[in-house]
């Protein structure tokens, strides 16, 4: 089993910096979601995990091994591509064994594990058909069979799930979960799906422009996030963020939210910090977390999206657009005026220059 | 008048029906949603629509007509590709232009047309530049501009948001209801993704191998299914639909892990639908349930943590039940816990599958 | 498990062929072409059904009569039994297997090493390019005289060897028997490679690279990724080129002709010689028609093998 430690890990092509100076420690067994939007670096990060590309500087060690050097063939990684790289050309089957194959083992021990790895992934009525005319839901699974019956230490999957149908994919995280579970392999998940990482992750890494932000427990990044873009990308929708003066008033440090004309008080414990900061900042609230109140931010409604279980409600416009997320039987209807709050305890603050939250004491 | 009507419409290819005697009216206006999972039929239709294909059998009139006879040039029907089709060696400007150029309509009316609608889609600062410079999302707005500017009758998407990043198509998505309503005009939308199509449909249709198992508003769709597959195609996590007995007070499942006071089953009644976030999940206290009866407790599988919501997996008897729990409460996976729901928030499922 | 159930029922339907296009969009592409289909039919099949008459009678263009007129010189399939009985005939197929049997496999395998090698980046590869493609620009009839030339006895190519060796070499290619059929085929060797070169390298080219990172990922060597993934990969193609460079190869002439003149004696009369050499020296055109007949046939049985192939592959995706 692997842990894998990534130190300094810098990565440029030519001019352009995909990732910049990356620390991360994933630990042997753990789950780690590499989370951010597309061209924020984390398949270029699991690139160099797996060694198909080489870090520009930095170091990769799984456990106390550096892989500098080391090529592909040999880092005893599984991996699989977004879009699966079956052998097409092959049945699956034939896909399932290639590993064991290339590897020299003896044939009664090949056809035991691909009975196995078949049964597991519920592939067995299918192990003769070719694998150029199957669906991708079919490819998705023979794709991590290949993969896992070489039982890797250390599992690396790059989006699996974005070309599968969305029903599919709710079904395909129980099951990589368990298969994870099972192995009790590393396991390296990268997703622009904020809903995929917090579903399956044990920790998300959340990445933006080849810059790590953040690092923590789903519950970490969602209540504690470090800072204006972890806020905005975890959740669903994300954090509501409210641009605002911090005034002295008799109800101790509040912000002035300006146009909207209410003035909320700020947490005692972040008084300290935000009067030492003093500029601007951004005060913020989660959608699912609002209330409706008396007093409070009073909106109108633009747009009501009723989502299954809840229904999400989009107040007011641009700069001062809010969101929140309720019960379906809240009745609200576009062009109705809401008055909206959210518990004083869930308000977090950020500094508007530098984005970073600002933390008590 | 564009209101779009199937009549019986029935399409083979080969062996395989792909679109089953498929009825239905998209109203003028109308954002309309086909839905169902990979191959039920959902491209098909919009190809018929279109005129790419023929139906084998019935009828499709558009603003009143019969078309089954009229090629897809003269339907007046503007398509967006899933994978957009944008011409790479032209600018996003020509090839939002391109319909209207080929159409040759007059040199004014174009800029006009074509302002209008980058200022809808807020693209007019990346109109000078090929797809090639472009981001999925931007090109995503060019293809749909595209479709837009031709003016027609009623336009056509075949998942036109899906290969984009799930912050960006929930902002899409949005984008796209506005643009819907402002432009007025039929829209005739095709989806995988559920939380999209109960977001942006006025109504929808729930396709399964090529027939029509319900049409409706997403709302209530999703309030009563007409039937135990359209239950589990709406909803994240899915409807839990176990076998039922009936009970002393109500209704039993699970083998007595979950019961229900005060529950009547209609007659012919075996299976009932209980949506996760109808379920009520208390620790469990020795011989009491929270509603007073006695039952069984039941263990907790797994525990999901989402931040705003938490979906509890339970095993209940033999099966596995999964609850969603608004906010972070403190529930542990092996925890036992009790179960319940409302009476009236339960559905009901007969031998056939169909709700009672 | 439903999932499953749906899954495999998804992939039933997945097997379906594309839908064909609308009835009247084949009708017009039909009345469209009508033109370029007729010209063809007339250029192909008419020379066919002249061939085929003439082959039936003892025409020459010396008999006197014009060649509408050739049923007059009925020899009801007497050139065919002749055929059979021709041992100058069937020693110029023989030899003309012999060559194809040596130079299609010899320009495969280095066709095959050089677009291996041009598969990845190096520097000067542009300028390489250009001068492996320079053999196929030659016509083959200076190629004819280049290697004439060449394999004098006082040539160039014995000078070199004679430079290797350290003795003087004078050995007589072209008039040696034993040897011309080799000097000829490394000629067309020589000329054609490019061409294999070119046509599998865009088969090499087209094999997926993320099936080739798995392939690696998974443990697989070099060698092993060439022979489970690059070459089934490119086995249509391979085909093509192969059924492309068999007929092409059969039918083998000016350079040929230029080097040898089908000899010494008739060491290197292959089928196309032994035509040219009937048809032109003792003019029995019947006869002659009889046998491009039966070549047309077999080099036909290798032509529809190759087309299937290739109509299997438009199926197959990537």
């Amino acid at each position: 089993m692997s842990a894998i430690h990534l130190q300094n890990l810098v990565k440029k092509f030519g001019d352009f910096t995909a990732l910049k100076t990356m620390d991360l420690e994933i630990a042997d067994g753990e789950f780690m979601a590499l989370l951010g939007p597309s061209g924020c670096g984390k398949s270029t990060t699991m690139n160099m995990i797996a060694g198909m590309e080489e870090p520009t500087s930095g170091k990769i060690l799984f456990g106390e091994r550096d892989m500098a050097g080391m090529p592909m063939g040999r880092r005893g990684v599984g991996f699989v591509f977004q879009n699966y790289a079956i052998f097409t050309h092959m049945t699956v089957r034939q896909n399932l064994a290639y590993g064991p194959k290339m590897r020299g083992a003896a044939k009664a021990e090949i056809d035991r594990r691909v009975g196995a790895i078949a049964e597991m992934l519920q592939l067995s009525p299918l192990l003769d058909r070719k694998a150029d005319r199957l669906s991708v839901n079919i490819l998705q699974r023979v794709a991590i069979g290949r993969s896992a019956i070489m039982e890797p230490a250390i599992f690396l999957l790059d989006e699996p799930l974005s070309n599968v149908d969305a029903a599919f994919r709710a079904v395909m995280r129980t099951e990589l979960k368990q298969l994870q579970r099972q192995f009790r392999q590393t396991m390296v998940y990268v997703t622009h799906d904020q809903l995929e990482a917090m579903t399956m992750a044990d920790r998300i890494a959340v990445m933006d422009h080849g810059v790590l932000q953040q690092v923590g427990t789903p519950l970490e990044v969602y209540n504690n996030p470090v800072n204006v873009f972890v806020a905005r990308f975890i959740g669903a929708p994300g954090m509501n963020l409210l641009k605002g003066k911090p005034a002295e008033s008799d109800r101790g440090l509040v912000v002035d939210l300006g146009p909207l004309g209410v003035t909320p008080p700020l947490p005692d414990e972040l008084a300290s910090a935000v009067r030492a900061a003093r500029g601007d900042v951004l005060y913020g609230f989660r959608p699912e977390q609002v209330a409706l109140t008396e007093r409070g931010l009073s909106m109108p409604v633009s747009f009501v999206e009723r989502i299954g279980a809840r229904t999400i409600v989009h107040l007011g416009q641009g700069e001062s657009a809010v969101k929140a997320v309720f019960e379906n039987d809240i009745g609200l209807s576009v062009g109705q005026t809401a008055v909206v709050a959210p518990p004083a305890s869930s308000v977090r603050v950020f500094d508007a220059a530098t984005g970073l939250a600002v933390k008590a004491g | 008048m564009a209101d779009i009507i199937f009549r019986n419409v029935t399409k083979r290819y080969g062996a395989t029906l792909a679109v089953d005697d498929a009825s239905f009216t998209v109203n003028d206006n109308e954002f309309f949603c086909f839905f169902g999972p990979p191959l039920s039929g959902k491209s098909t239709i919009l190809r018929l629509v279109l005129g790419l294909e023929v139906p084998d059998q019935g009828e499709i009139l558009i603003g009143g007509k019969p078309v089954n006879a009229v090629s897809p040039a003269e339907r007046n029907v503007a398509m967006v590709f899933q994978n957009l089709a944008l011409f790479p060696h032209m600018s996003a400007r020509d090839n939002v232009r391109f319909p209207l150029v080929e159409r040759k309509v007059a040199e004014a009316e174009i800029e006009k047309r074509l302002a209008d609608v980058a200022a809808k889609l807020h693209i007019g600062h990346i109109l000078h530049k090929p797809p090639a410079q472009l981001s999925g999302g931007e090109r995503q707005r060019v293809a749909i501009a595209r479709a837009l500017v031709r003016d027609p009758a009623a336009y056509l998407m075949d998942d036109p948001i899906s290969a984009l990043d799930a912050r960006l198509r929930e902002e899409t998505r949005v984008e796209l209801k506005r643009i819907q309503r402002e432009l007025g005009k039929t829209l005739i939308y095709v989806t995988h993704d559920q939380e999209e199509a109960m977001s942006v449909a006025d109504r929808m249709a729930i396709l399964e191998n090529g027939r029509i198992r319900q049409i409706g508003a997403p709302a209530e769709i999703y309030d009563r299914p007409a039937s135990a597959y359209v239950a589990r195609m709406l909803g994240s996590p899915m409807m839990n639909i176990l076998p039922s007995v009936r009970s002393a007070d109500g209704l039993e499942a699970a083998e007595g892990a979950i019961r229900i006071a005060d529950a009547k089953a209609p007659a012919g009644a075996i299976e009932i639908g209980l949506r996760p976030e109808d379920l009520k999940v208390r620790p469990w206290t020795d011989n009491e349930m929270t509603d007073g009866s006695k039952g069984r407790p039941a263990r907790v599988f797994e525990v999901e943590p989402l931040g705003g919501y938490t979906v509890v997996t339970i095993e209940a008897g033999q099966a596995r039940v999964r609850a969603l729990l608004r906010g972070q409460p403190d529930i542990r996976p092996d925890a036992m816990v009790a179960i319940s729901c409302e009476p009236g928030r339960v559905h009901y499922f007969g031998q056939d599958g169909g709700a009672l | 498990m439903s999932a499953v159930t749906a899954t495999i029922a998804e992939d039933k339907m997945d097997a379906r062929t594309k839908p064909a296009t609308p009835n009247e969009g084949a009708r017009l592409g039909f009345r469209l072409t009508l033109p370029a289909q007729i010209l063809v039919l007339f250029i192909s099949a008419f020379p066919l059904l002249m061939q085929l008459y003439i082959s039936v009678t003892d025409w020459s263009p010396l008999s006197g009569v014009g060649w509408w007129n050739a049923w007059e010189m009925w020899n009801s399939f007497a050139n065919y039994t002749d055929l059979a009985a021709d041992t100058r005939f069937w020693s110029a197929l023989q030899r003309t297997a012999i060559v194809m049997l040596v130079c299609v496999p010899a320009e495969f395998l280095l066709g095959l090493a050089l677009a291996t090698l041009f598969a990845d980046d190096f520097p000067g590869k542009r300028i390489f390019y250009s001068i492996l493609l320079m053999p196929m620009m030659v016509v083959p009839a200076v190629a004819g005289y280049m290697f004439f030339m060449l394999f004098q006895s006082g040539g160039p190519v014995n000078d070199i060897l004679s430079r290797i060796v350290g003795t003087p070499v004078t050995i007589a290619w072209l008039s040696d028997p034993n040897l011309a059929l080799i000097a000829v085929m490394i000629a067309d060797i020589w000329q054609w490679t490019p061409l294999m070169f070119l046509i599998l390298l865009a088969g090499l080219v087209g094999v997926p690279e993320d099936q080739m990172k798995a392939a690696t990922l998974l443990g697989a060597n070099a060698w092993q990724r060439f022979t489970t993934i690059v070459l089934p990969k490119m086995k249509t193609i391979i085909i093509i080129a192969l059924a492309i460079r068999v007929i092409e190869n059969f039918k083998i002439f000016d350079t040929l002709y230029i080097m040898t003149g089908g000899g010494p004696g008739v060491a290197t009369e292959t089928i196309s010689v032994y035509i040219y050499k009937v048809t032109t020296q003792d003019l029995i055109w019947g006869y002659v028609a009889a046998i491009a007949l039966a070549i047309l046939i077999v080099l036909s049985i290798v032509a529809v093998y190759a087309m299937k192939r290739m109509a299997k592959s438009r199926e197959l995706p990537a």
